[in-house]
């Protein structure tokens, strides 16, 4: 099969599904429900995981690494279990910086986590499974050889400096609804990871752009 | 190499000190309490010129120093109260829906123009009710640092009114808000205090001093009668002042009013009464009051007395605004200074004048009493004289006038002589001279029995009112100038500092390999990014109240990026996920201090519910409350395992022998005291504690100076020293923050651990310095100031540590204990111990280092560690000089700058200490 070699625009492609998966999601608790991310965060985190899911899961599992040894259910197994692991790691994760830990945010806490697990920990958990060289070249990007490595890590990245950012207006006394735990960390997060989709591409070309200079 | 260290931490506390000190002068009003009372006879003894005539009539047990002139007084203070909410709509370009509200008051007013009186009255900064009482009560102007002898108790030390009144035997019945129980614990006959914490609750108190308010007026046992509503207070704080609530309140303060007014009409006994309503400060439209603008100063004082009094008083009223009321007819207002409501109503009730009152008697205030139309200090000779009302009227004005400027100038003698920060020379040349011109004016219009006039009223007033321009500008203005060279000190500071900075790290790279130069730089620029982060976030009020928390998450940041770079060169280590769980057990402490500090600060709005309510988790995971659990046996056990841990560290570490064997045997007695003490409370086993540690602290020094300690390899001898200086003061430490001590300390000695020993991920030589451990290194510093309970406001001292071994109370041993207490965890010992940053990685690479190597990169860490500091303190300095007009300016702003600019000067005197020390 084609390993791996997708240009900018079918990465631009693939990212705008996912984003698609997240609109629907939104569009869906908004319609359906009725409960908007600021009124009721755990439902609307809910219905966001449960749309994001599959899409990213087929996707991802879609471009996985190893095509000849791993089939596409294995890949998509690999995300199943990857999403509550992702989950535990963006959980521990944020309580280690601050997010409150009361029996009545445990709801919000754990869809939220499903939620950055999907923007972070899942794509990669289908893509590569659990060889570890993989997983330290794309956190270093000691060698971004590959155009997938791109695909991860630029909205992961994205996704977790958006809800680092997104954390700062929590403190603030201005008694808005949307500063409370989860929401504008949900909000940074989903922004950062947009932009990271935005941005991959854009490195993409430039990575081809540039290997094609070099091999001329 | 060794003497840069030792100048330039020199050099930079001298350019600290310096600037804090012109940044104090300029932003930190300070005046000093006198302790010293008014007394009745004060008058007879010292001579004053004003009495060479005292009445023949008065007899020598005259409670005061002047003849009261109303019998009782009834004062309603009305928290919040708005010029606006009593004087006319007329007077104002629109008529807004809480105007005219209190229609009793204006009618009064208009009524009987020559009998009441409505003043514009300005109140002085800062605007908070527990100030204004004070101001009201002691007649002078509090300032944020009120330097006196009270050290937690808020009760008013100073001379006071209430103190006067009760002094010579009047009765003084309080209702209302419970500040003033607090401020005057043992003073009123009868008291019906109600909570003014909760501002949600706008009835409690006002519906309290209504049910009393009408039995009192009519008993008969009572001279002052204080009545303190906080109802508009709360309705504007909730709902803001163009609400409905604010209506409805100011409708049924004007009912009760009313009621008052028709009950002093009708009662005989009331007749010589004065009632006065007032404010104690105004607020603005959102409800907010604490700040120096016009519309939280300018407050309302109405006074009326039932009984009529010479017509002749128009013309000592002030010629003033007037405007149509209600009723069509006029209402006149004239404008007086709240400093001058002390002074008038001693004055008024015939008390000795409170000796630190600044104020003048007010004319008008004074003219509204019948007792100031009496001739009681004519001498007899004049009776016949039919001299008109208003002749009588000045004499006895010019009198207390004189008095009253006398009382003034003595208090200026007695502070000039006595304060921290005197007045300005020229100033008290020039304020001397006027009164002096005043005194001789008035004793030669005595002498030429030509009656004193008007001149002498004016010299008078002249006097007093130059002198409380001065005061004001002494102790209720910033002076920009001296802020901003403090400022302009503080950034030079910092480009010194960074310049050494860059010196020591350029000389540190020619002996390194140049090939990390890059990474080194990386890190560099990180650590000041967060510090930046950091430093940036002191501009609001909100991050500086969640500072610790913002530390923690700053921690938490580097210890995840620490962990993707373990990542990224290898796999997770222990120590890195051993990080994460301390900075979870730090941040629970850290919130456990917060909703304990919210419990105490109005501005904090912690949901402390949310977090706290764990029933589901055992106490046991969340900070100190390991104690709940298992109360007294598990700090003796994590206390057994760090004397254990402190023994082993010690044994292979120290290698002179006798200094093992001191080291060891003081440890374990400290820790042996600090048991006994937590089984038994003896007094005696802190003490020992004290004495231990001062003494280890002590025989460092002069061992260190006799050579002793100067055996081995470098690292091992920094090593050492280090160590034996950690535990010199550590058990000091841990006893005086009580039973989450050892808890906090075993906390503190893992987190360092980790920082250590996750330093230096993918660079060859372990023994370099590393900024983000530095940094980390920092905040959790700022962390464990926090965890342990404490918080930058003057209530987040924990004073219960002052008094660990001992029971009574002296002033500099105290301090000395709630210092050591306060910046201990969070300055002392993680200072000291900075040199494990360079020594402890053992490995082989380090065995045979250049000792100007080590020496270069422990200058570099102690520098960089004070340039952290420095560089946040001076965004605090900048931050507060901003933010000079917030609300929140002496709530908040103000103390975090105290204690940061202690912190850093005791930073500065530590590295210093460190330099001699270490180096």
């Amino acid at each position: 099969m084609r390993k791996a070699e997708i240009g900018a625009t079918t990465a631009l492609a693939l990212h705008s599904l996912c984003a698609a998966g997240l609109a629907t999601g939104y569009w869906l608790s908004h319609s359906l429900y009725s409960s908007s991310l600021i009124t009721d965060p755990a439902p609307t985190l809910r219905i966001l995981t449960v749309c994001e899911a599959p899409v990213v899961i087929l996707l991802f599992s879609w471009l996985r690494r190893d095509h000849d040894r791993c089939s596409f259910i294995k890949a998509v197994a690999r995300g199943l279990i990857g999403l509550p692991i992702g989950a535990l790691i963006n959980a521990f994760g944020t309580i280690v910086l601050g997010a409150p830990v009361g029996l009545k945010f445990w709801p919000a806490t754990i869809y939220w986590s499903m939620l950055m697990s999907l923007f972070t920990f899942v794509p990669a958990a289908c893509v590569f499974g659990a060889s570890k060289l993989d997983w330290q070249q794309i956190l270093s990007y000691s060698k971004p050889s590959n155009i997938v490595d791109y695909m991860l890590s630029v909205p992961a990245h994205g996704a977790i400096i958006g809800a680092w950012l997104g954390a700062w207006p929590m403190p603030l006394d201005w008694e808005r609804p949307w500063q409370e735990w989860p929401i504008c960390v949900t909000y940074g997060a989903i922004a950062g990871h947009l932009i990271g989709m935005l941005f991959s591409p854009v490195l993409i070309f430039l990575h081809r752009r540039h290997i094609r200079t070099k091999t001329e | 190499m060794r003497m840069r260290l030792k100048a330039a931490a020199a050099a930079v506390l001298c350019l600290h000190c310096l600037g804090v000190y012109l940044f104090t002068r300029g932003f930190l009003l300070t005046r000093t309490e006198l302790s010293a009372f008014s007394l009745p006879s004060d008058l007879l003894q010292a001579q004053a010129p004003c009495c060479s005539d005292l009445p023949s009539t008065t007899d020598q047990d005259l409670p005061g120093w002047t003849p009261p002139t109303v019998e009782r007084v009834l004062i309603l203070i009305v928290d919040a109260l708005r010029f606006d909410f009593v004087a006319p709509s007329s007077l104002f370009q629109k008529k807004q829906k809480w105007m005219d509200r209190l229609s009793s008051l204006q009618h009064l007013a208009s009524t009987h123009p020559s009998s009441s009186r409505i003043f514009k009255a300005i109140a002085d900064p800062p605007t908070t009710s527990l100030q204004r009482l004070k101001a009201l009560t002691t007649g002078g102007l509090p300032t944020f640092i009120d330097v006196g002898n009270s050290f937690a108790a808020p009760a008013i030390q100073e001379d006071n009114w209430i103190h006067q009144l009760v002094h010579t035997g009047r009765r003084v019945v309080m209702m209302g808000d419970d500040t003033w129980t607090q401020l005057f614990p043992h003073h009123f006959n009868h008291s019906y205090p109600y909570p003014s914490f909760n501002v949600k609750d706008l009835h409690t108190v006002d519906n309290g001093v209504a049910q009393h308010l009408v039995p009192w007026l009519h008993r008969q046992d009572w001279d002052v009668l204080i009545g303190h509503f906080l109802g508009v207070d709360h309705a504007g704080h909730i709902f803001g002042v163009d609400s409905q609530p604010m209506v409805q309140k100011l409708e049924q303060i004007n009912a009760i009013l009313q009621n008052v007014t028709d009950i002093m009409n009708s009662q005989k006994h009331l007749e010589n009464t004065m009632l006065i309503v007032m404010g104690d400060h105004a607020q603005t439209l959102n409800g907010d009051h604490g700040g120096g603008t016009s519309e939280e100063v300018e407050t309302c004082l109405f006074a009326w007395m039932p009984r009529s009094l010479p017509s002749s008083i128009s013309s000592i009223f002030h010629p003033s605004t007037c405007g149509l009321g209600l009723n069509g007819k006029n209402i006149c207002t004239s404008t007086m200074q709240q400093l001058d409501f002390a002074v008038s109503i001693s004055a008024l009730l015939g008390i000795p004048f409170p000796f630190g009152s600044i104020g003048r008697v007010n004319p008008e205030l004074y003219a509204l009493s019948p007792g100031s139309w009496d001739r009681q200090w004519l001498p007899a000779s004049f009776y016949e004289d039919p001299s008109s009302d208003l002749k009588t009227w000045k004499n006895n004005y010019a009198h207390v006038l004189c008095i009253n400027s006398w009382q003034v100038k003595r208090y200026i003698d007695s502070y000039s002589a006595t304060s921290v920060m005197g007045f300005p020379s020229d100033d008290l040349h020039y304020i001397t001279k006027l009164y002096n011109e005043a005194q001789s004016r008035w004793s030669d219009s005595k002498n030429s029995s030509c009656k004193p006039e008007n001149g002498t009223i004016d010299e008078f007033s002249d006097f007093l009112l130059s002198f409380a321009t001065l005061a004001r500008s002494a102790w209720t203005e910033f002076d920009m100038k001296l802020m901003g060279v403090g400022l302009g000190i503080f950034i030079i500071s910092i480009i010194f500092h960074l310049f050494v900075f860059e010196r020591v790290h350029s000389l540190s790279n020619v002996y390194d390999n140049k090939t990390q130069k890059s990474s080194n730089h990386l890190q560099i620029y990180v650590a000041f990014l967060l510090v930046a982060v950091r430093a940036v976030s002191f501009l609001s009020n909100s991050y500086i109240l969640a500072e610790g928390r913002v530390a923690n998450f700053l921690l938490a940041t580097t210890a995840i990026g620490s962990i993707r770079s373990s990542l990224v060169y290898g796999k997770i280590k222990k120590h890195d996920l051993v990080f994460l769980i301390l900075i979870i057990l730090i941040r629970f402490g850290i919130e456990k201090g917060m909703s304990k500090q919210a419990a105490t600060n109005p501005f904090l709005n912690y949901d402390s519910g949310s977090d706290f309510d764990l029933k589901w988790l055992p106490s046991l995971f969340e900070g100190h409350d390991f104690v709940t659990l298992l109360p007294e046996i598990s700090p003796m056990i994590i206390l057994f395992l760090l004397s254990f841990l402190s023994c082993k560290y010690i044994t292979c570490t120290v290698h002179s022998r006798y200094i093992k064997w001191v080291v060891t045997v003081g440890t374990m007695l400290s820790y042996l005291f600090i048991a006994t003490f937590w089984l038994s409370e003896r007094s005696f086993a802190p003490k020992m504690v004290y004495v231990i540690g001062l003494s280890l602290f002590v025989l460092n020094f002069v061992l260190r100076y006799l050579g002793i300690l100067e055996k081995g390899e470098t690292v091992q001898r920094l090593r050492s020293l280090a160590l034996v200086m950690v535990s010199a003061w550590s058990p000091t430490i841990l006893i005086l923050l009580g039973k989450q001590g050892p808890f906090v300390v075993l906390v503190c000695i893992i987190a360092g651990w980790s920082i250590i020993s996750s330093k230096n991920k993918g660079l060859l030589d372990d023994c370099k310095m590393d900024p983000i451990s530095v940094m980390q290194w920092s905040l959790l510093a700022i962390c464990l100031f926090y965890q342990t309970g404490h918080w930058c406001t003057f209530d987040g001292l924990r004073y219960g540590a002052a008094f660990i071994g001992f029971d009574e109370f002296k002033v500099v041993r105290q301090a000395i204990l709630l210092f050591v207490d306060t910046f201990g965890i969070s300055h002392i010992l993680p200072i000291f111990s900075l040199p494990f940053l360079v020594t402890i990685p053992n490995s082989s690479s380090s065995k045979g280092r250049d000792k100007t190597v080590i020496f270069l990169n422990l200058t570099q860490v102690y520098l960089l560690y004070g340039l952290i500091t420095a560089i946040t303190t001076t965004f605090t300095v900048l931050c507060v000089a901003i933010q000079r007009r917030h609300l929140m300016v002496w709530g908040l702003f103000a103390p975090k700058y105290v204690f940061d600019a202690i912190g850093l000067l005791l930073t500065d005197v530590l590295i210093c200490v460190s330099a001699l020390y270490y180096c």
